[in-house]
């Protein structure tokens, strides 16, 4: 959801190599990533370095959907394929389901929509509504935020706020008030794609603030890094976002060897690439540090009797330096 | 329906409700008491089967019974089989959450053929990953068996493992209700995917002559790419086995 800006590539900083032997062992936790959008490189990747467990959002998946039965069919994807295939290369996939803001201005199509949700929210895995909130701040998606904060209620789920790009400061506070005025425990919200303007005032108010590391359009992780130094980790935490843009499904692992190389305390990095999002979305009663500990039994590759081929974290692996494929 | 019809379904139902209890003595052994009313209430309250209480009941039993241990799995010995439609219900590594959600599904009324499929069928619509697995698991299980062929076809194709799995493996259904294109898919596709294929139900009574040719097809491209052959792919070529088959299997073994 982004417009790129011609940078200099003088100004984007120096260039750090990879070095994720920094956060070897640390276990990660991406709470906002749109993997339907990425590939099984990606998934593989991930997990090499260390991501455990993901949330996919429900989001706008590049062009208007113009049927409900297209959103059906996305909302069932991230609830069952994207789900499985997360599974064979060990990682968790939790998701959030919603209406996006963007959508919420086809009133016609949004109605039918809201008709929808209620059959995917008490699904297994679903550890909130999400994401919703505000794009262009329009009569629209006021409408469709407030109700779907009333399913949330309704459902006893956390929320996943999606704050616009234009006029943020303003949509981010807007999106705060609102939640309250509808009686949502400010606990229960995770107020997503923050920046140096909004994280005060929303730790103030006692919501969850989340920051996507997105290249060129959100946060960097250099500034990731001073405001961790600045407000410490309590409440705070950090995804990629990643989708069909350019994004990057290591953000979270990146940020964090960024943190050790800074000299940010492990225990800090810990809470802000993982604690807290468990934290924050186990009080869906859908997730649990022990089902993120748990060793898949061989049924998640649903593979029985010794055949061992989909192992979680066990996909046979291609080789990409390589011209020859066999 | 005409009176043999009505005779088998009367007969059924009495093995049927035998089976029940069987079912709820194992699943009573592994939750709290709470969640056991919790269970029975909403099993009484779906002889009336309104669509969307069922749905809801369906989707929120992991909710709802929370001292599930995740790590049981449970699996009935031969002479425990259970079904209806003269169908036993093979459970072998089921999770606990799975034998329920087929359990309930037990319960909903045959009532009339059109809003029975229809219930269904909506279930499988808004099915997630692990709702899919327990609905196509329990194919053996529905009221009017032929109406499942198309929806068993369907899962066939699937991608997710797991759902493949539920219908090729230690599921009496495909066999006895596919014809043979469907049939011969199934088996080509599990051995693409790696089943168990010896416990694939009915696989040497549907053994035929078009599968035999596409399984030697199959292993000749399999030996082109130079990939190991499932030695399982012999044993239901060797009823038809022809010269072409034969040379195959001599050089490879």
């Amino acid at each position: 959801m982004c417009n790129y800006n011609d940078r200099d590539g003088a100004l984007m900083g120096q260039r750090v190599a990879l070095e994720l032997d920094l956060v070897k062992g640390l276990r990660f936790f991406d709470p906002h990533i749109h993997m339907v959008s990425r590939t099984t490189d990606d998934y593989q990747a991930m997990a090499d370095a260390g991501v455990v467990a993901v949330i996919e959002p429900a989001f706008w998946v590049g062009q208007p959907r113009t049927g409900i039965d297209t959103f059906r069919d996305y909302y069932s994807s991230l609830i069952g394929w994207e789900r499985f295939r997360a599974s064979q290369f060990g990682i968790k996939h939790f998701c959030t389901i919603g209406l996006n803001s963007r959508e919420a201005n086809n009133e016609a199509l949004a109605e039918e929509v809201m008709e929808l949700l209620p059959f995917f929210v008490y699904k297994e895995g679903v550890v909130g509504v999400g994401e919703i909130g505000f794009d262009d701040q329009t009569p629209a998606e006021e409408k469709y935020y407030r109700l779907q904060l009333e399913l949330a209620k309704e459902a006893g789920l956390p929320v996943q706020v999606h704050t616009p790009h234009r006029d943020k400061t303003k949509g981010t506070s807007r999106s705060m008030d609102i939640a309250i005025e509808h009686g949502l425990d400010p606990a229960m919200v995770i107020i997503d794609h923050n920046t140096e303007e909004t994280v005060r005032e929303v730790l103030d108010k006692g919501f969850w603030a989340a920051f996507t590391i997105y290249p060129f359009t959100k946060m960097g992780n250099e500034r990731m890094v001073q405001i961790v130094k600045e407000y410490g980790p309590e409440r705070i935490m950090v995804n990629s976002a990643a989708d069909w843009g350019i994004s990057d499904p290591l953000a979270v692992p990146k940020t964090a060897a960024l943190m050790v190389k800074s000299g940010i305390a492990r225990e800090a990095i810990e809470m802000v690439c993982y604690k807290n999002a468990v934290a924050a979305f186990s009080q869906s009663g859908q997730l649990d540090e022990a089902m993120l500990n748990a060793k898949d039994r061989i049924d998640q590759g649903k593979k029985f009797e010794g055949n061992s081929i989909l192992r979680g974290g066990q996909q046979p692996r291609r080789d990409a330096d390589s011209i020859v494929i066999s | 329906m005409n009176d043999s019809d009505n005779h088998l379904k009367d007969t059924l139902s009495i093995a049927h409700s035998e089976h029940f209890g069987l079912i709820a003595n194992r699943i009573e052994q592994h939750i709290n008491g709470t969640e056991w009313k919790w269970l029975l209430n909403n099993l009484n309250d779906i002889a009336d089967p309104q669509p969307q209480l069922v749905a809801r009941i369906f989707t929120t039993i992991p909710r709802n019974i929370r001292s599930i241990d995740k790590d049981l799995y449970i699996s009935f010995a031969e002479e425990e089989n259970i079904g209806r439609n003269q169908l036993p219900l093979l459970v072998k590594d089921w999770t606990l959450v799975r034998l329920i959600r087929v359990w309930v599904l037990m319960h909903i009324p045959a009532r009339d053929q059109a809003g029975y499929v229809r219930l269904i069928e909506q279930l499988f619509k808004y099915g997630e990953m692990e709702e899919l697995v327990a609905l196509y698991a329990a194919l053996p299980i529905y009221h009017y068996p032929a109406a499942w062929r198309l929806r068993c076809v369907e899962g066939i194709r699937s991608n997710i493992g797991a759902v493949r799995h539920a219908i090729m493996i230690h599921n009496h259904y495909p066999s006895q209700f596919l014809d043979e294109g469907a049939w011969n898919q199934l088996v080509l596709k599990a051995f693409f995917t790696d089943e168990d294929i010896h416990n694939i139900v009915g696989l040497k009574q549907r053994n035929n002559e078009k599968l035999a040719q596409a399984l030697v097809d199959y292993a000749y491209e399999l030996h082109a790419a130079k990939r190991s052959i499932n030695p399982m792919l012999w044993i239901l070529v060797a009823p038809f086995m022809d010269a072409r088959a034969y040379r195959l299997m001599e050089q490879t073994s």
